[in-house]
């Protein structure tokens, strides 16, 4: 009846669900990895939830891909960084510095909104004169924006330090002085006159439309040209990152929510929490499950007495109202979700372990090996385990989606760790903020379906495991 | 009398069971100090009671406020938050029993109500109607397509449930719920996003129990979907085992016709472990209610513990706990009772 280690992974391996559900398993995996080592441990707490990080990025913006299907392309949200200036030095020791960013435009649409972010700004002598200017497919430049960094206070002392701990940001959509510069720029290139205050209801459509008769309709296509100079007098001066943020209507692989956060990078932070959560527990009830199922199953008595007691009121619970209760009392840490979890999820194991070593316990070797004068142990761990171990081990894949379908579960209703991104936050952030009936599917589906990916991977491994575990489901 | 036996039995088998929960959540809410901000928030509603009652006849401020801390320290005293929690386990237990839990903080009954024990009430019914609409289409469905498959087994329809059953287990029913309004709300408009009724409910009755009806039909799939898979696997393993039996040859032999033969030799034999797997289910369909009422905007018992979560009301959490305990239990006992009378076997 038992066969051997590498007969049990030659029938494993024999069915197609084995190989589809290791393959998936190989994949989770592998995401898992990378989130772990391309993010840092804090990432969920600094980062994913802090509203602040995600403020350049679109809201409740679809993912790119749906261009393919629209009929008027959607702007893609872009963000344009720094690369080495040019740099000029007059005679008299100003330091002129010019950055470029290139911007090829196709969409059929109007920017959402544009602006610049500077970081870091040092200087020793004179502030620097700041101007942002761009030039358009059609040859023609807007000036639009220049100001000088603020002068030193009194008392303060070189290096002068500037938007060191907030960045200095120039919103195109609130800054008056854009607008009437954009004024001037459509009265001298084209002779339209439009007021500044009109310009600003909707300056995108001024800066990157050209005009028919005097209605800006659709945005002008091309290249484009960003030119930020930074004129300073001291060699030492020094500008940070610079950012331009043209506001788009789709971003990246999976779209963003509704704080502007990245799906994709949720979607991948999730991977390694929800293995981890099913894995571990799993495991953890496995032994304990097991170990008691043997322990009661083979000496009988009182421990058997108590262990069969107690896991059969807990076996009989109402699980997730109770377990609802207790996280809500103890915190959503993910130590008491994975400790939850374990002291419910014990009792059916025992229940089944100890019947199967009750069934043992009469076979002949066993009773030979008593008479031998084996100690107990010798007879569980040599004679029972290797009969028990491919059931159970089949059994703890078997418990893996439920415990990952259960912490997605109180996540979803508001008890998940707040410090780690999971699929079921996600998912319950997307509920509260009615993504379901705005129709951003891509908020609600791609957790979902990782959700339902990992858990029926190891279905279909626990599926595969069958014929090992159960001989006479064997085919050829 | 062995029927009476055995169900008295297993009633108090499972009033122990319930009691044991009781007992261990009050130790919790003790030692965590849940129940003193409980017994302190029923105190304080007690109090401004009074206030108000006694501002009538006593004008003098000094005298009020004095007045007013002393019934304070009287009713401090009285529910026993001068001694530590242990000392308070009996009372606290009588307490929860009869759901004398105070007010809610932020939830209210339709009828302006904001009692945790009307609040419970209110809701009850509804979360009653949907689950055992739910399971008990799941078991019917479950017991014909299972009977049918038995007679099938590796047939491609056989092939296909085992898949079925796979997908269903690792569907989490909530998602499945959010899905489905996104298909038959947001893109088709056939169905109603959640609610039990139209808002406002038509006047007439058969149209209010139509629109229940329209209202129930999403949440309701939602709940069988996830059950049926697992319920017509078991009824057909177990039906196609028993098929097996001499017994059942011998009445083929016989000749009988085969519907006498599927429905009164083996669906007879094959009903206890059919019956079981519904009891063991009955803790997960508790579950799933929870998370599909709230999905769904069901105003049942597991929409409002979502919302007691959300604005942590801990005395309405209380309550809901012992109730789904309660409802549990209760729903446990009835099916064994069925079981009993079926299995003639399992009396004492």
């Amino acid at each position: 009846m038992i066969s051997s280690k590498r007969e049990m992974l030659r029938i494993f391996f024999s069915s197609s669900v084995s190989k589809l559900g290791v393959a998936l398993l190989i994949i989770l995996l592998a995401f898992s990895i990378y989130a772990l080592v391309a993010f840092p441990p804090d990432y969920g707490k600094l980062v994913w939830n802090n509203p602040k990080a995600w403020e350049n990025y679109p809201k409740s913006a679809p993912p790119s891909w749906v261009n393919f299907f629209t009929q008027s392309k959607l702007f893609e949200h872009k963000i344009l960084e720094t690369h080495e200036p040019v740099v000029f030095k007059a005679p008299d020791g100003t330091i002129k510095k010019l950055y470029y960013f290139d911007l090829d435009y196709d969409a059929g649409e109007f920017p959402k909104f544009f602006s610049m972010l500077m970081k870091d700004v040092r200087y020793w002598k004179s502030p620097p004169i700041i101007t942002l200017k761009l030039m358009r497919p059609d040859g023609k430049t807007v000036e639009l924006t220049s100001f000088i960094v603020s002068s030193p206070r009194e008392g303060e002392k070189p290096p002068y330090s500037r938007y060191e701990k907030e960045p200095f940001i120039l919103k195109i959509d609130s800054d008056v002085n854009v607008w009437r510069s954009v004024s001037s720029f459509l009265k001298e290139s084209y002779g339209l006159s439009f007021s500044p205050s009109e310009i600003g209801k909707d300056p995108e459509r001024f800066i990157f439309g050209s005009p028919i008769g005097s209605n800006f309709s659709s945005p002008l296509k091309g290249k484009y040209r960003f030119e930020v100079s930074v004129t300073t007098y001291d060699e030492r001066d020094s500008v940070g990152d610079i950012l331009l943020i043209l506001g788009g209507s789709v971003y990246g692989l999976l779209g963003t929510d509704v704080i502007g956060r990245d799906i994709a990078i949720g979607v991948l932070l999730g991977f390694p929490t929800s293995l981890f959560i099913g894995i571990i527990t799993s495991v953890i009830v496995t032994l304990i499950g097991c170990l008691l199922g043997i322990i009661g199953g083979y000496f009988g008595g009182k421990i058997d007495e108590v262990t069969q007691r107690v896991s059969d009121i807990v076996y009989n619970l109402p699980l997730l109202p109770l377990t609802i209760f207790l996280i809500f009392l103890m915190g959503s840490s993910i130590w008491n979700i994975v400790l939850l979890l374990i002291v419910f999820g014990w009792p059916g194991l025992t229940i089944v372990t100890r019947s199967i070593v009750l069934q043992l316990r009469e076979a002949q070797y066993i009773e030979a090996a008593k008479s031998f004068g084996s100690s107990p142990w010798r007879i569980i761990f040599r004679h029972m385990l290797p009969q028990v171990m491919p059931f159970i081990v089949a059994q703890m894949i078997f418990y893996v989606p439920t415990f990952i379908l259960l912490e997605a579960a109180l996540s979803f209703l508001g008890l998940g760790d707040p410090s780690l991104p999971t699929w079921g936050q996600m998912l319950e952030l997307g509920f509260r903020n009615g993504a379901i009936y705005l129709g951003l599917w891509w908020w609600i589906i791609p957790p979902g379906v990782m959700i339902v990916l990992t858990a029926f991977t190891f279905v279909l491994i626990a599926l595969g495991m069958e014929p090992v575990v159960n001989p006479r489901l064997r085919t050829g | 009398m062995g029927l009476a036996r055995t169900l008295a039995i297993r009633a108090v088998n499972l009033l122990l069971v319930l009691l044991l929960v009781l007992l261990l959540v009050v130790v919790i809410i003790g030692a965590t100090g849940t129940s003193d901000r409980i017994l302190m928030s029923i105190v304080r509603q007690e109090v401004s009671t009074y206030r108000q009652a006694i501002s009538r006849t006593i004008t003098n401020p000094e005298a009020l406020e004095k007045a007013v801390e002393t019934y304070r320290q009287e009713l401090i005293k009285a529910y026993g938050l001068d001694k530590p929690w242990y000392t308070r386990i009996g009372d606290m237990l009588k307490r929860i029993i009869l759901l004398d839990l105070g007010v809610s903080k932020s939830l209210q009954t339709f009828s302006g109500s904001n009692k945790v024990v009307d609040l419970i009430m209110e809701r009850l019914p509804n979360t009653i109607l949907l689950v055992t609409t739910a399971t008990v289409l799941s078991f019917i469905i479950g017991l014909l397509v299972g009977v049918k498959l038995a007679t099938a087994i590796g047939s491609k329809l056989d092939r296909a449930l085992t898949y079925f059953s796979a997908i269903s287990y690792a569907l989490p029913t909530w998602w499945t719920g959010i899905i489905f309004i996104l298909v038959f709300y947001f893109y088709l408009r056939i169905f109603p996003p959640g609610g039990m009724y139209s808002i406002p409910p038509p006047e007439d009755t058969l149209a209010r129990l139509l629109d229940l009806f329209w209202h129930a039909t999403l949440p309701i799939i939602v709940l069988v979907l996830a059950t049926v898979g697992s319920n017509i696997y078991v009824t057909r393993t177990v039906v196609m085992n028993i098929a097996q039996e001499d017994f059942v040859l011998a009445a083929k032999a016989k000749g009988l016709p085969e519907r006498i033969v599927r429905w009164r030799y083996i669906a007879r034999v094959a009903a206890p472990p059919i019956l079981t797997q519904l009891i063991l289910g009955l803790a997960g369909s508790i579950g799933g209610a929870i998370l599909t009422e709230t999905v769904f905007g069901w105003p049942g018992m597991g929409l409002l513990f979502y919302q007691a979560i959300v604005s942590s009301d801990e005395a309405l959490i209380l309550g809901l706990v012992y109730v789904f305990t309660l409802v549990y239990v209760i729903a446990r006992f009835v099916l064994e009772i069925f079981y009993v009378m079926l299995d003639p076997r399992v009396r004492i």
